[in-house]
């Protein structure tokens, strides 16, 4: 069984990392190196993949699924997607050196992780959440400067995802 | 964080649930890619469990039925449309993820 690699399909940012992922992964012979999968909507198909995988957690952090049966999430899973890439997995045993019986690389990643996580709604994700105490003043800066160029802000902060109308351009992602 | 006390519908149900329904029910318009709604779920499962003897709340997936969604003019999530024997008498769109509010809202349009 290959891993399989989760994510946001209504993310846009997230829909252009996994598209990249998927590109990354293929390999000249044989099977990708790790399936790239949106998670789609239905928790039956989540639960069918792993019985213990919830899907609004799934939604919360992109989840890797290892062949044994063990899931990796947030930057731990970024990390196993580096080890899993042909072109990245040359550097990817960094996130795995101990020093004095820490990880300091992987906790970079991890937290340049939640910093990309949090800055989502600031490069066009609208389904990702109020954004984090920290992003607010750069989204007001971002308002601030479209007002200046003629473009229309964004509506205040609200608890509300706005529906598009027109349908995400579909990325040709396996399965 | 899934909880049991509200049950999701689907197009082919709802009308029989929701529209023949009898009583003061709430229907949650939602999405699982809506991180709006993974911050109300908690608390609104806590209301439905709370509210159960005097209101049935449902979901309804939009992203499973989009069309039933454009049909109420739901035009973002989560949006929560309260009936009363099958006709709609007020809405909620984007509730605060607080349960004094949440309670208020799924009942208010019932209390008159």
């Amino acid at each position: 069984m290959t891993p399989i690699l989760l994510f946001d399909g209504d993310c846009h940012v997230c829909r252009i990392i996994a598209h990249w992922i998927e590109r990354s992964a293929k390999q000249p012979s044989g099977p990708p190196s790790i399936i790239v999968q949106a998670i789609g909507q239905d928790p039956a198909v989540l639960h069918a993949l792993n019985p213990t995988l919830d899907i609004w957690a799934a939604y919360a952090d992109p989840h890797v699924l290892m062949p044994d049966g063990s899931m990796l999430r947030a930057g731990y899973a970024v990390a196993e997607v580096f080890r899993l890439l042909p072109n990245t997995r040359w550097f990817a045993g960094i996130f795995a050196i101990r020093l004095f019986g820490k990880r300091p690389f992987q906790t970079v990643l991890n937290a340049g992780y939640v910093v990309l996580a949090d800055i989502r709604p600031l490069l066009g994700c609208d389904s990702c959440g109020r954004p984090s105490p920290w992003v607010r003043p750069l989204i007001w800066l971002a308002n601030q400067i479209k007002a200046l160029t003629g473009r229309p802000p964004k509506t205040a902060v609200r608890h509300f995802t706005h529906l598009k109308k027109t349908p995400a351009k579909a990325l040709p992602l396996s399965p | 964080m899934s909880g049991h006390a509200i049950t999701t519908l689907t197009g082919a149900t709802f009308e029989q649930m929701v529209l023949q329904g009898e009583g003061p029910i709430a229907v949650e318009f939602m999405s699982y890619s809506c991180a709006y709604c993974a911050a109300l779920e908690p608390v609104l499962q806590q209301a439905a469990g709370m509210l159960a003897a005097q209101e049935r709340i449902f979901r309804i997936n939009i992203g499973n039925d989009e069309d039933l969604a454009e049909s109420f003019g739901i035009t973002g999530t989560p949006t929560i449309v309260l009936f009363q024997n099958g006709s709609e008498v007020g809405r909620v769109d984007g509730p605060e993820p607080d349960l004094n509010a949440i309670l208020a809202e799924l009942t208010q349009p019932f209390a008159a």
